[in-house]
């Protein structure tokens, strides 16, 4: 398996994933997604996502298309229809947002109980963003407010981020990764 | 971050934020939203009253934190934000009105202060105190001259004299030594604030300032200048204000006022246009859509149209604390949130309850809008000085249930009734018309019915032919067996005394019979005394000494020793004796 990893690697046939980004607006998710990007595709200019956005990037074993959804109020009730076709969750939460916590849990909620996710094992991978912030809350904070020890049936996997600077991502995404590849074989 | 128990509210709101130690005293008057840093991140500003003589702060909040705090001067009556100029970023003015002021906040920074214009002087009053100060009467004097001055006097003195009347006689020098210098000023104070737009409806478009006083004006003053654009007169006193229009163009201005009359005044007439008397004063008014409604102080909450015409009144469980609108237009949802004293927020649309909130604490300010980037944020203040912050959730609906009492839903389902038939018809016909003779006919039997029974009642007593002794004092009930088939009959005769308590002594039994057909053992018999309850049998052979087949009645009487008539009278219908047909 090994060498027809390295083989796929050599021909630059990378296995393809869809990945969700979700979370509420002004969570920092289109940040993050053009983080994620090789350094000569990132743009300068974040603005709010209107409906969804497709993007693609590269890691070492797989190539992720991600569906970067808007979070706005009015476009959330989208999110679902894109629910089948993705293969794991990238949720993004502003941790500087407190008033809003309770939002995101009631959206996060929602998610894991809508009849496409819930018999799933999809992986869900939580960013804590804004970490930069000063009274941003800790990524244990955040994961006790949204109730993640809830999830039983699914891996999941919360970590600090700032987005601006690009901490922490990496090590979001290659947990991702191994995910994604101990779920293929 | 604590969160309270949304039990109640149908699971509609979400539990964002409470501090039940926020401090925090405030009205709905003095709340508002406003993105006041151009971040497109609301904040919530609160002229909050501190314990009412001291501690009055202009706070600004900030998601769940306190951000700024500014001291007022005086107790606010109202803060409203709005826009005062067109310069870019858009950032929205604050106006607190306390006192006779109006204090402008920019940038959460004092900007101007607005002073109402000052009233008419009485002349009198003025030269009174013109003599006191250059010591033509002295203190007692001049209290004999004010107090006969504010009995006559159509125009009402100043603060100044009215406080030195209430003063106390050992404090009236000083008061006199410390005032007499400075020239007497009669101001009136802001009771309520709104804002109007000048000439455009943009949601951030310029306002205009508008200002109910306690000397019964309305005041538009214009927000770049601050000079008065406009002057109404209201015959009392307006306490809470609804705005709405464009000044340039059109407005409207709903007051509330101290008598328990709501005014409405328009653009280009001084005077209210229409009226509206209520039953009891008016606690909160807002305005929704074209339609206003009222909480009142009788525990009712009332809609009228925008010309005074009342639409609906209901009564709600408990008396009205606070009201505000809820309009949320991107879900079209326009509904008023009505805060009562029993620890409840009720939301109607019109008058049917659409959702009810428990709070913890009686509310006092409610505010529905965008708070931080939320669109449907409910803010309440309670009586505690809590602070409470809920969210309205993305999938809440509100269902409109009719809540009026009346007929339930099914009672109005038609019923499956089959047609009527021509008798049915006829029969009826034939009631309506003879009424009055079937009921004389049916009462005429019905008394003849009673007549036959009462006669055979008579009968049957006078000749107390019945097995049950009607006499109160010896109760008694018997029954007769006939056993065998003849010629020799067992008669037993069961006899009960069916008194509660009272045994029943010295009876005897006696047969009356044709004796050519019938011989009986013992025609005469003593009955042993008779315990309440149980049953004696009394047994007597009887022989038929006929052999012709025929029978007939035997007569049993119950006698008792020292009476004539017998207690109790039964007949026997013998049957025929078949032993001597067999033989």
């Amino acid at each position: 398996m090994g060498l027809f990893d390295k083989l796929v690697g050599w021909l630059g046939l990378k296995k393809e994933v869809n990945v969700l980004c979700l979370g509420l607006d002004n969570s920092g998710k289109t940040t993050i997604i053009n983080k994620l990007k090789p350094s000569n595709a990132q743009v300068q200019d974040i603005v709010p996502t209107i409906g969804f956005s497709i993007e693609k990037f590269k890691t070492s074993s797989l190539s992720f298309t991600v569906f970067d959804m808007s979070g706005q109020g009015r476009y959330r009730n989208l999110w679902e229809h894109y629910y089948k076709e993705g293969q794991a969750i990238i949720f993004v939460i502003d941790s500087a947002d407190k008033l809003r916590m309770v939002v995101a849990k009631e959206e996060l909620d929602t998610l894991l109980n809508h009849p496409d996710i819930k018999h799933r094992r999809i992986p869900i991978l939580f960013f804590a963003n804004k970490m930069d912030v000063r009274d941003a809350l800790s990524s244990v904070k955040v994961s006790q407010l949204l109730c993640l020890e809830n999830i039983k049936d699914k891996p999941w996997y919360i970590c600090a981020t700032d987005a601006i600077r690009g901490d922490g991502l990496q090590e979001g995404v290659d947990w991702l990764q191994d995910q994604i590849k101990t779920m293929k074989t | 971050m604590s969160s309270v128990d949304s039990s109640g509210d149908g699971g509609k709101w979400l539990d964002a934020h409470y501090d039940p130690v926020a401090g925090l005293y405030t009205f709905s008057s003095c709340i508002d939203l406003a993105d006041l840093s151009g971040d497109r991140e609301s904040r919530l500003v609160v002229g909050d009253l501190g314990t009412g003589s001291s501690g009055m702060k202009l706070k600004v909040y900030r998601g769940t934190a306190l951000i700024s705090e500014n001291s007022l001067l005086d107790l606010p009556a109202g803060l409203v934000a709005f826009f005062m100029d067109l310069h870019e970023p858009r950032i929205p003015a604050v106006a607190v009105a306390s006192g006779p002021c109006i204090y402008v906040y920019k940038n959460l920074r004092p900007y101007f202060k607005f002073t109402l214009p000052s009233l008419d002087i009485n002349p009198l009053e003025q030269d009174v105190w013109q003599q006191a100060r250059e010591g033509q009467i002295d203190p007692v004097m001049l209290k004999e001259m004010l107090e006969s001055i504010r009995k006559k006097a159509d125009v009402p003195l100043s603060v100044r004299s009215l406080r030195f009347l209430s003063l106390e006689s050992d404090e009236v020098d000083e008061f006199v030594q410390l005032y007499k210098q400075q020239p007497i000023r009669r101001q009136t104070v802001i009771t309520c604030i709104g804002t109007l737009k000048k000439s455009t409806a943009d949601e951030d478009g310029i306002s205009c300032l508008v200002i109910g006083t306690e000397n019964s004006d309305v005041f538009i003053l214009d927000p770049e200048a601050f000079t008065i654009l406009c002057k109404m007169s209201l015959p009392t006193v307006p306490t809470i204000m609804d705005v709405t229009g464009q000044f340039d163009v059109e407005f409207r201005i709903t007051v509330a006022c101290r008598n328990g009359s709501i005014y409405i005044l328009r653009r280009e007439s001084e005077k209210p246009k229409y009226c509206i008397e209520l039953s009891s004063h008016p606690v909160g008014l807002v305005r929704v859509g074209k339609n206003m409604v009222v909480g009142c102080t009788d525990e009712s909450l009332q809609g009228f149209t925008q010309k005074g015409k009342k639409l609906w009144k209901i009564i709600l469980p408990a008396p009205v604390t606070t009201m505000a609108a809820m309009d949320l237009p991107t879900r079209g949802l326009q509904a008023v949130l009505v805060g009562l004293a029993n620890c409840q927020v009720h939301l109607y649309r019109d008058k049917n309850l659409l959702s009810t909130i428990k709070t913890p604490d009686t509310v006092t300010s409610i505010c529905f809008g965008r708070y931080g980037r939320e669109d449907g944020t409910l803010i309440m203040t309670t009586k505690g000085g809590g602070l409470m912050v809920k969210i309205l959730k993305r999938t809440a609906v509100f269902d409109d249930m009719d809540s009026t009492p009346g007929p339930p839903l099914a009672q109005s389902v038609r019923l499956n009734v089959p047609k009527k038939t021509k008798l049915y018809v006829d029969q009826t016909l034939r009631e309506r018309e003879n009424g009055l003779a079937m009921h004389r006919a049916f009462h005429m039997d019905l008394s003849r019915t009673r007549v036959a029974a009462a006669r055979a009642y008579v009968k049957a007593l006078e000749s107390s032919l019945t097995p049950m002794s009607s006499s109160l004092s010896k109760p008694l009930k018997m029954n007769a067996v006939v056993q065998g088939l003849g010629p020799s009959f067992k008669l037993t005769l069961n006899i009960q005394n069916t008194a509660s308590c009272r045994p029943i002594m010295n009876l005897a039994i006696n047969f009356l019979y044709d004796d050519n057909l019938y011989r009986i053992r013992n025609p005469y018999m003593k009955i042993p005394l008779l315990v309440p309850g149980l049953i004696y049998p009394v047994e007597t052979f009887v022989e038929c000494t006929s052999d012709k087949g025929i029978s007939d009645i035997i007569k049993v009487f119950v006698l008792h020793e020292e009476k004539s008539s017998p207690l109790l009278t039964a007949h026997i219908n013998m049957p025929v004796s078949e032993g001597l047909v067999l033989s």
